[in-house]
């Protein structure tokens, strides 16, 4: 009985909870959006985004794969605007690479053809 | 190896029957190759070639690193690839961005600077003997293959250029097919040259803020020369003296700053940023009625200037009232 009540109103904290309008903080903690409204003047919003920038474009390298250390330092190196630029992109933006990955896609499609056009 | 060699003459291909369908008259692919030859730019020659740029082979997936190494190596810093992986190369997108690849030298007291999306300012550069690193779409058809490499020559009558590419040390690519790869980044190119040598190419406006970029993580020699160059190019540039007295100030050169500052302001008698400065400088000389003049000639700006002259008028008037010179 007592379970059965407990398991409900889990359940129902669960799904309350899941409704809440979206907050960029955590529960205790202003969110981001808070504080970059509150600001003084532009110069400080444009202060608190760009440091918001930096974090966020560091944060996304280092879940690319590159350490920690190194983000900080590549993050540090680029002008407000470049990272501005970056923020939210960097897993769309051109890659310099040429591997030889796209050689064998390339090389399958070109036998592909061949096999399917000429030699059936 | 079987793809490669495939792929290869898949290129080939491309590259010839790309020229059959210039020389058949589609010259509007290829825009930028048919007014060179209406207009080859001015002062550069037909020919020209730096044999002494370096050669890095570049690992798989590692363009990026291996082109920005050779255009370092050429600016005189001992750097190899591998070192630069961890500036430039994204695991997980097995690639180099462009943001990072023109970021990069600044950690190395270099100044990295974007070309205008110009065939005639690329030949310009190399011509003057500066390794140009393009951003190409070396991709067959729809496929898009993203590829760094760097332009170290070319030859206008033999209608090639010269590029370090790849496992190639000297790679000869047609201009009309160079043209046609390096569009699609928009014709993206970059150098990375030592403080005190400016491209041939560059603008006041940019240059200036490509060394303001450097101050960032750039060491205070390499910025303190850049910002001497630039104002040697440029006499009275603004950013340039305010960021060269910074240097000198820096170093507690107050009497270089404030030289600095002051044949700034013969030409920028108004600028709120130079009488801030130089009433600070003037002040830590120990002439605070002086610095005190030229801060109320400041009075009060806009944000974002607003609270730095606030802090220096009162700095100086605590000083002149007799405070500690703090």
């Amino acid at each position: 009985m007592k379970s059965s009540l407990k398991r409900i109103v889990c359940n129902f904290l669960v799904i309350a909870m899941a409704m809440l309008p979206f907050q960029s903080g955590q529960a205790g903690m202003i969110g981001s959006d808070a504080v970059i409204a509150s600001a003084a003047s532009q110069a400080d919003r444009n202060t608190v985004v760009n440091f918001l920038n930096r974090t966020d474009t560091a944060a996304q390298l280092v879940s690319l794969g590159v350490d920690a250390n190194s983000a900080k330092s590549r993050v540090a190196s680029m002008t407000d605007a470049e990272v501005s630029q970056l923020a939210g992109k960097i897993n769309s933006l051109p890659v310099g690479a040429s591997g030889l990955g796209t050689l064998v896609v390339i090389g399958l499609i070109v036998w592909a053809v061949w096999y399917f056009a000429f030699r059936r | 190896m079987m793809p490669a060699a495939l792929y290869r003459s898949a290129r080939l291909l491309a590259g010839a029957l790309f020229s059959l369908l210039v020389l058949s008259g589609c010259a509007s692919m290829v825009p930028q190759t048919m007014a060179l030859r209406d207009a080859w730019p001015e002062g550069v020659p037909q020919r020209y070639e730096m044999a002494g740029v370096p050669f890095f082979p570049q690992e798989d997936y590692q363009c990026g690193p291996a082109a920005l190494a050779t255009a370092m190596v050429s600016a005189g810093v001992k750097v190899t690839p591998e070192e630069l992986v961890k500036h430039v190369y994204i695991p997980d997108r097995q690639g180099s961005l462009q943001a990072e690849m023109l970021a990069a030298p600044r950690q190395y007291g270099l100044v990295g600077y974007q070309l205008a999306p110009s065939y005639d300012d690329l030949l310009r550069e190399v011509a003057a003997g500066n390794p140009v690193v393009i951003l190409q779409d070396i991709g067959v058809g729809p496929l898009v293959k993203w590829h760094y490499a760097v332009v170290v020559g070319f030859d206008y009558p033999a209608g090639e250029l010269y590029l370090r590419s790849g496992q190639k040390q000297r790679e000869a690519m047609p201009f009309t097919y160079l043209e046609h790869t390096w569009k699609k980044s928009a014709q993206w190119a970059i150098v990375a040259l030592p403080p005190g040598r400016i491209p041939v190419t560059a603008t006041e406006p940019a240059y200036t803020a490509a060394v303001a970029a450097m101050e960032r993580v750039g060491d205070k020699g390499a910025v303190t020369k850049a910002y001497a160059a630039t104002l040697e190019r440029w006499p009275g540039n603004l950013g340039a003296s305010v960021g060269l007295a910074n240097q000198y100030y820096a170093k507690g050169d107050l009497e270089q700053a404030e030289a600095v500052l002051r044949r700034a302001s013969d030409k920028h008698p108004n600028s709120v940023v130079l009488l801030n400065n130089l009433a600070q400088t003037v002040s830590d000389q120990g002439r605070d009625a002086e610095a005190l003049t030229l801060i109320e000639k400041a009075g009060t700006p806009e944000p974002p200037f607003a609270e730095a002259v606030a802090e220096t008028r009162a700095l100086i008037q605590k000083r002149l009232a007799g405070g500690a010179r703090k």
